[in-house]
Formats: C-alpha cells, sequence, structure tokens
C-alpha cells in the first residue's frame, strides 16, 4: 500500500503513510488472528495498552496546565513569585510540589514550560521532581499501602524532597544552559487570539509527549512479562543488593507515582528500607520520565539528569531509611 | 509528520480512548473508579484533534522535523483494535503471585461472619480467605463451608489454583492470590469456576516452600468470567 503511494504520488505526505498504517493494521487482525490469542501477547498488550491509559488522564491534565502556563500567565509572575537567587528558589519550588496532585506525566511539560517562561532551570527541576513524590494523593495512597508502618509516609516525604533540593542545588552549582534544548515552539504570528495559541500548544504537546509516554509504555509491559516475581525474592535476603534492585525495579517498571506504594507494599519479602528506594526512585527515574524529560528538555539534558537523579535517590533513600525505619 | 497527521492521531487516539471506556473494556485495565477520568481525557483528546483537523488548511504547514516519535501515538490504537487484549489471567497469576502476608501475631482472628443470605456457604474473596488461612488461630475457617470465585491456573508439579488478579491502580501493578485446589478438579487453565469446599491446612509451594493458603473443592462449577474480573 505505501510503496504504491510512493510511485503514483509526487510526494509522499504523512497522511499517506498514516493511511497506508491503518491499513496494514486491519490487514493483521485478519491476516493472523491465531498470533494475538497467545497468553504472553495478550498480557503484554494489557498491560501496555493498562499504562497507556493510567497515564493519559494526568498527561492531558500537565499539557493543559503547561499550555496555560505558556499562554496565559506572563513571565513576570514568576518573577515576583520565587526568589531571585536560584539558591532559594529551588526550596520554595520544591514545595510547590506539594499542591499539583498528579503523578509524574503532568509534571514533565509543567517544568518544561516553567523554564520557557524564564523560571530558573533549577527551581523547574526541584519542582518536576518533587510534585508527583510528595503530593498529597500520593502521601494519602502510602499511607492506606502501609496502615502499620506509618514512619514510612514520613521517611517517602523527606527522602523525596531531599532529592528534589539537592538536585536544584546541583544544577544551580554544575548546571549547564546548553545542556537543555527545549524543542522549537511554533509562535504564534502576533495577531491570533490567545485562545488560538493555547490550543496550538495543546495540540502539539499532546503529539509529543504522548509518544514519548508510548516509549514508556512498551518498555514497562516489555518487563513486566519478561520478569517473574520469583526471580525478585531470590535477592531479597541481601540488604545492599535488595535496595538496589528495588531501585532499578522503580526505573524499569514504570509505574504511576499514585499506585507505586501499593505494589511496595506488595513486595514484603523486601526491607522497608529497599521499599522505601523503590518509592523514592520511581517519581523520580524510570523509562516513561527519561523518554518524557528526553522530549521535553533534549537527549543532552536526559542523560545527565536521569543518572545523577537515580544516585541522589538511591542515596537520600538509604540514608532516610536508616534513620527513621 | 505535517499538522493533519498530528491531528488525526490525536483523532484515533481519542477516539478508542472514548470506546474502551464508554464500554466494559477499560475493566481490563484499570480500575473502575478511573472511568471518568478517561472518558474526560479521551473526550478532550479526541475534540483537541477535531478541531485541529477541521481547522488545518491543507499546504499551509508541511512537515515538522523531530515529532517522528509521535508515530508511536498509533501503537495503543493499534493494539487496542487488533489485540483488544483481555483482562489479565492465568500467565501472569503463575508469575506474580507472592506469599501470603500473615496478620500480626496475637490479634484476634478474624471471624468469616454468617453464611450468605438463604446458602449454607459463606462467599469470600480470594485475598479474604487467603489472609485468615495464614493466622495463628484457624477456627473461624473450621467446620464452614466457603465458596470462591475466580480462574484456574495450573500449579507447579500438576493439580491447579483458583486465582484472581489483585491491581491497585493499573494492570502493570497487577499481583496474584491463588488458593490451592487440594483434590483433583478437571478444568483448563482461565476456566472461572466458582468453588464451594471447606478449609485444609496450607500447602508448602512445590519449589519455594511458602504456605499457599488451600481448600478443599467439595464442588467445582464452571462460570462466565465476570465483566471486572480483578479484586481490589
Amino acid at each position: 500500500m505505501q510503496t504504491e503511494a510512493q510511485v503514483t504520488a509526487p510526494r509522499v505526505r504523512s497522511t499517506d503513510v498514516l493511511v497506508g498504517l491503518l491499513l496494514v493494521v486491519v490487514a493483521a487482525r485478519f491476516a493472523f488472528p491465531g498470533v494475538f490469542d497467545v497468553p504472553a501477547v495478550q498480557a503484554w498488550s494489557t498491560v501496555f495498552v493498562a499504562v497507556c491509559l493510567q497515564a493519559l488522564p494526568f498527561l492531558v491534565l500537565g499539557v493543559l496546565l503547561s499550555a496555560a502556563i505558556s499562554t496565559l500567565v506572563p513571565p513576570s509572575f514568576f518573577a515576583r513569585a520565587l526568589p531571585r537567587r536560584p539558591g532559594l528558589a529551588v526550596p520554595v519550588a520544591g514545595a510547590a510540589g506539594l499542591v499539583l496532585p498528579g503523578c509524574e506525566c503532568a509534571s514533565v511539560p509543567v517544568a518544561g514550560s516553567l523554564v520557557r517562561r524564564g523560571v530558573t532551570p533549577a527551581a523547574a527541576l526541584a519542582f518536576l521532581l518533587s510534585a508527583p513524590a510528595i503530593n498529597p494523593v500520593v502521601l494519602v495512597a502510602t499511607a492506606v499501602a502501609f496502615p502499620d508502618d506509618p514512619e514510612v509516609v514520613v521517611a517517602r516525604f523527606v527522602a523525596s524532597l531531599a532529592v528534589a533540593l539537592v538536585m536544584g542545588w546541583l544544577w544551580t552549582a554544575f548546571g549547564r544552559g546548553r545542556w537543555l534544548q527545549l524543542p522549537p515552539r511554533h509562535d504564534h504570528a502576533p495577531g491570533t487570539s490567545r485562545a488560538a495559541a493555547f490550543l496550538a500548544v495543546v495540540q502539539h504537546d499532546l503529539v509529543h509527549a504522548g509518544g514519548f509516554l508510548v516509549v514508556g509504555g512498551l518498555t514497562a509491559a516489555t518487563l513486566n512479562v519478561v520478569v517473574p516475581r520469583a526471580w525478585l525474592d531470590a535477592v531479597a535476603a541481601e540488604p545492599l543488593l535488595a535496595v538496589l534492585v528495588l531501585a532499578a525495579l522503580a526505573v524499569l517498571l514504570a509505574i504511576c507515582s499514585e499506585a507505586d506504594a501499593f505494589v511496595a507494599a506488595g513486595l514484603t519479602s523486601f526491607s522497608l528500607t529497599a521499599r522505601l528506594a523503590f518509592l523514592v526512585v520511581g517519581p523520580a527515574v524510570d523509562v516513561k520520565l527519561v523518554a518524557l524529560q528526553t522530549g521535553t528538555f533534549g537527549r543532552r539534558f536526559a542523560v545527565r539528569f536521569a543518572p545523577t537523579t537515580f544516585v541522589v535517590a538511591v542515596a537520600a533513600a538509604s540514608l532516610v531509611g536508616w534513620w527513621l525505619l | 509528520m505535517n499538522r493533519l497527521t498530528q491531528h488525526l492521531l490525536l483523532v484515533l487516539l481519542g477516539g478508542v480512548t472514548l470506546r474502551v471506556s464508554l464500554g466494559q473494556g477499560y475493566l481490563a485495565y484499570v480500575q473502575a473508579g478511573f472511568r471518568p477520568l478517561l472518558v474526560l481525557a479521551g473526550a478532550l483528546v479526541l475534540a483537541v484533534g477535531a478541531v485541529g483537523v477541521v481547522r488545518s488548511r491543507p499546504g499551509a504547514d508541511d512537515g515538522h522535523p523531530g515529532l517522528s516519535v509521535a508515530w508511536l501515538l498509533l501503537a495503543p490504537v493499534a493494539v487496542l483494535l487488533v489485540v483488544a487484549p483481555g483482562p489479565l489471567g492465568s500467565f501472569t497469576a503463575q508469575r506474580q503471585a507472592a506469599p501470603v502476608v500473615a496478620p500480626l501475631e496475637g490479634d484476634a482472628p478474624l471471624g468469616i461472619g454468617a453464611d450468605d443470605p438463604g446458602e449454607t456457604h459463606r462467599t469470600m474473596t480470594l485475598s479474604g480467605y487467603a489472609v485468615r488461612t495464614q493466622q495463628g488461630d484457624t477456627t473461624p475457617l473450621q467446620g464452614r463451608s466457603i465458596r470462591l470465585v475466580g480462574f484456574l491456573s495450573p500449579r507447579e508439579g500438576g493439580g491447579w489454583y483458583v486465582s484472581r488478579i489483585r491491581i491497585a491502580c493499573c494492570a502493570a501493578d497487577a499481583t496474584a492470590v491463588q488458593v490451592v485446589l487440594a483434590g483433583d478438579v478437571p478444568g483448563a487453565a482461565d476456566q472461572w469456576v466458582e468453588v464451594v469446599g471447606e478449609y485444609t491446612p496450607s500447602l508448602p509451594h512445590p519449589s519455594l516452600g511458602y504456605p499457599e493458603p488451600a481448600l478443599r473443592p467439595v464442588t467445582v462449577t464452571p462460570v462466565d468470567p465476570p465483566a471486572d474480573g480483578y479484586e481490589d
């Protein structure tokens, strides 16, 4: 179908490709009906669709907020609201994370538009890390998931806020503006209405961030189907290894921060500190987030930010776990 | 990728999201309470895409570098249309099973309540039954007739579990609750059954050794899968 289009049309447009791909999809349904009944394919598909659907409302919320910040809120507002010195703006922005009740998919586009609006990147990054980890919904979910260990809620709050502040201050000290490559945004021609500008930003960001969300969904579904639970329980007895394994698991599973406490609560063979690492790392670094960050801030940023955040988050969780749990 | 294609992708994504969330399909992926958010998100994405399609003018803007990742939006649409995956079943149950957490020592044993109205058995959730089998004192279960509903999943070394998948948020955080059917039961994996039986002491997991809750089945009746097969 596509090759035909290439021969006859003077130039292949993406709409032609889209129509071609859709025909392939429809053809696949009739050509290989049996393939899709294999249990592993079914389970993979269910988890993949679940990750995408679960994240979609939060992504839409984040995109709407971010578009509102980009087009409706004047830049002077942030200049007034945040302290001028980045070192002070970081804790203010980190504490502001308390008020955005959503999961991590919402906070990435919002942080991106904050940077566009002239907010110092250090503060935007502190907000990016704290918003999905310490908002009330997540803390209540954690309390519900650990009814016998209320100190886990305190430990999660302290460790996650510490990660946000440390990463913000690290950026203030060592960050380079050229690492940030925000993709060009089609600026509306002067004279178009604010509503039209808002709509254009929403359309662009939904397509863009949605694509990166799918990358995360593909990874998480594959891992979920490939790694059986018994492998995990085998390493739970080694204290240090257990922390690292659960931290790595949090990166790979990419579970929404509102649900991760329930998963952690179920990992009963692991120590509370190891499970705290799972809760602190998950909302800060996971495959879906790294993909979204790559899309929002550029690859040069993501390759530096993600590994550093991982190290800081594991260290914070270990220290706080040793202190409080 | 030109603007029109982007908008068409949004229309497709919003359309399939609305389709699964307005029917029963979404119950295979997320919690029932998540439906309003999904409907809202699907409708918004569809509307944003549709407005874009209606207002786009051909040739006004062609090509937008760096948006090739947007093609991936077609993946969830295609998976939902072609595979239309159902709820997780015995494949996941075999991989995501975990030891049942024993209640704290010294607590008063949890009771199971009176028999169902007009019946001689007590219906329990699988997790409710599993927790009570791990108490130090199992007298509330002794001599009672217990009804469980779940699907069959194969046990290592032969035999069946009756199983349910539990989800906290979405199918990505699924864990399995399994109860060994201690006795000969004919059946096939993923067949939904209603089991009425009696408490029997837990059996060790065939290879890992942790105690697995068990039930001695008296009757096993195939039933239709429920609309929402997940346990909270």
